[in-house]
């Protein structure tokens, strides 16, 4: 084993002095990224009179929940006052399905541009990657076209297809490079085997792709939960996802700016991202990374 | 059980041909051999014979049918591959169960084959173990068993045994023959190592560069090696090649050889036995080829064999038998000596060359010459 001690600038003093620097900076930046994190949380805590007495950095006097419980269920958003809760709700029957039907569809297609190459399969496949690199921006207009040709405009359907087909690009991206550094000659012996192309995927590919699949769940939640533009385009009043009640309810006001609320709200709706992360974040960074599977 | 044959078969990727007019034929239990270096095309064309890769022209005929067209899972075939391609989410049970289950065999019986087999390849303790739990040994006999265990009519295998380490891959070299001898199958495959095809075949097809060279007995491609090629490919230490000069001497056609003896190139006359068949390339230059056993001590050569005497660089012992290497005609050739009597390196040996066992090429185009 080298002797780590003998390495330039690991003895003594000079280490310290390194260490104390490197810390520092780490402690710093740490600080500057979390201050606000602590200042929301501890505004979605106090009432309005503390809040106007202009300590932001104090801590609450009291655990105060009122303003999350207005939040929730009873701010108003335009002229409705039932809270986020509706919209919440909202968001959650356009991710789950989106995400589900995003990843399923980029796993298919996926197999077949790696597995089952067709005469033309790299050009298709360069092709869905411009997908990936198009802004939302530029398909907005012929976007609410096609919703509006399929009656599905300003509904949680419409948004579903909007954004299942915008993932099919990135999903497409990740199972066909991970299915890429899978052995070919699984197919070829599950083929001689008499498996045809849906049972080769469905009993030996999925079964291998669980670290690709959180991979592509994540990516795929945090787009469609986070994303508020497409949202605010083509849903208006009871169809809207939580990004644009949020936006909304900040925007609404009736007296007095409640930022308890607002920063309550804002923590509601990032609660789910968050908590994907906090689940499934292992295996995300192992899926980024995994390699060929060893037969 | 099947016989199988190929007719003018070929295979091109765009403009690049990787298989050339192939055409062979097995019969029923046969043991083939698909022999050549990596990028000769033999895996290209047991994908073929398998239905993996599609034929670009000719056909393949099974039991005389032709499958060119036929689904590989309609061709009932079985292969093993030289990644063992077990499924990596199954147990070893269901791993050699899938191809029963994908043809619909009922529980039950499906059970019944999977023991039948890993009784046969000794793997019935293994069957609820993942393939990672297994060793590469183990994995093998797995990849073998889900072949096995359809009963197939014919049975390809390519190189299933290149990825074991040494010891392991004469066992299952031995394993494999047994098989086959068992099953009285017809199989066929394919490997870049000549000693498992040499041990293994019935026959050989050897392979360059998409063409079948040669196909015969492993004593005929030994023996009689069509072309340059064959000789080189088949045999280790490979055999010695000299370029060398068809000559008259009275009545005996043969080649001069120089043997350097002393640091200095010595000319030796050596008459080819069945020399009247060279009389039209009197005076042509041809490829003389000796394998090492064909250099041997003197002391214990049959009396008719000629004898030439050399310096003896470098010393090889590989306990059957010494290498020894001399120079001949301006290069490295290599002698196979019984240890006993062996010399030390820089002496210098007498040596018997064993022409009638010789093989003469033509210099041009590299085909032997008669016999």
């Amino acid at each position: 084993m080298p002797n780590s001690s003998r390495l330039a600038g690991a003895n003594g003093k000079r280490r310290m002095a390194g260490r104390i620097f490197i810390w520092s900076l780490l402690l710093f930046a740490a600080f500057v990224y979390l201050t606000p994190l602590y200042v929301v949380i501890a505004t979605s805590l106090k009432d309005l009179a503390e809040i106007r007495a202009g300590a932001l950095l104090d801590l609450p006097h009291e655990l105060n929940f009122s303003a999350w419980q207005a939040a929730w269920s009873n701010a108003c958003i335009g002229v409705r006052c039932e809270g986020l809760k509706p919209y919440f709700l909202n968001s959650i029957l356009m991710s789950v399905p989106a995400v589900i039907l995003s990843t399923a569809l980029g796993a298919l297609s996926g197999f077949a541009l790696s597995k089952f190459r067709f005469k033309g399969a790299n050009t298709v496949f360069s092709l869905m990657l411009f997908g990936c690199f198009i802004p939302l921006q530029i398909v907005i207009l012929p976007m609410a076209q096609t919703l509006g040709f399929l009656g599905i405009a300003n509904s949680i359907s419409g948004l579903i297809l909007v954004h299942t087909i915008y993932g099919i690009s990135f999903t497409t991206l990740f199972f066909r490079n991970y299915y890429v550094t899978i052995p070919n000659d699984l197919v070829k012996a599950a083929t001689m085997d008499g498996a045809g192309f849906f049972q080769i995927f469905w009993r030996i590919m999925i079964p291998l792709s669980q670290p690709i699949i959180v991979v592509s769940i994540i990516w795929q939640f945090t787009q469609i939960w986070n994303e508020f533009l497409l949202g605010a385009s083509f849903t208006t009043g009871g169809a809207q996802p939580v990004t644009v009640a949020l936006n909304n309810l900040i925007n609404t006001t009736t007296s007095v700016k409640q930022y308890n609320v607002d920063m309550a709200a804002a923590l509601i709706a990032a609660a789910p991202t968050l908590l994907v992360y906090v689940v499934a974040g292992r295996y995300f960074v192992r899926g980024l990374t995994a390699g060929a599977i060893k037969g | 059980m099947a016989t199988l044959s190929i007719e003018n078969a070929g295979k091109s990727f765009g403009d690049t041909d990787v298989l050339k007019d192939i055409s062979l034929s097995m019969d029923d239990g046969e043991f083939l051999v698909l022999l050549g270096a990596s990028g000769c095309g033999k895996s290209t064309l047991l994908n073929m014979i398998a239905g993996l890769e599609k034929v670009s022209h000719g056909t393949i005929r099974v039991d005389g049918e032709v499958v060119n067209d036929v689904h590989p899972k309609d061709r009932d075939m079985a292969m093993v591959f030289q990644s063992y391609a077990l499924y990596p989410n199954m147990s070893v049970e269901k791993n050699i169960a899938f191809g029963l289950e994908m043809r619909g065999v009922g529980r039950a019986e499906r059970k019944a084959a999977v023991e039948e087999v890993a009784r046969l390849l000794q793997i019935e303790h293994l069957l609820d173990r993942k393939p990672a739990q297994l060793s590469g040994g183990q994995r093998q006999r797995v990849a073998m068993g889900r072949a096995l265990v359809r009963r197939p009519k014919i049975f390809l295998f390519d190189e299933p045994l290149s990825n074991l380490d040494a010891q392991l891959r004469v066992e299952m070299r031995t394993e494999i023959k047994r098989l086959h001898q068992t099953l009285k199958a017809t199989m066929v495959y394919v490997t870049h190592d000549q000693i498992e095809a040499m041990t293994l075949a019935d026959r050989i097809a050897v392979l360059k560069d998409g063409r079948i060279q040669q196909i015969g007995t492993p004593s005929e491609i030994y023996n009689t090696p069509a072309n340059v090629y064959v000789a080189g490919f088949v045999g280790s230490p490979a055999m010695n090649f000299f370029e060398v000069t068809l000559e008259r001497d009275g009545d005996q056609i043969g080649v001069m050889l120089p043997a350097k003896l002393k640091g200095v190139d010595t000319p030796y006359f050596l008459p080819l036995p069945a020399g009247g068949q060279y009389h039209s390339h009197i005076g042509q230059p041809v490829v003389l080829g000796l394998r090492p056993e064909m250099i041997s001590q003197a002391t214990t050569a049959a009396p008719e064999d000629p004898v030439i005497t050399c310096d003896v660089d470098v010393v090889e012992p590989t306990g059957a038998d010494t290498l020894c290497v001399i120079r001949l005609a301006g290069r490295g050739a290599k002698a196979r000596v019984s240890p006993a009597f062996a010399c030390e390196p820089g002496d210098s040996m007498e040596f018997a060359l064993d022409m009638s066992r010789a093989c003469v090429f033509d210099a041009e185009t590299g085909m032997r010459l008669y016999g």
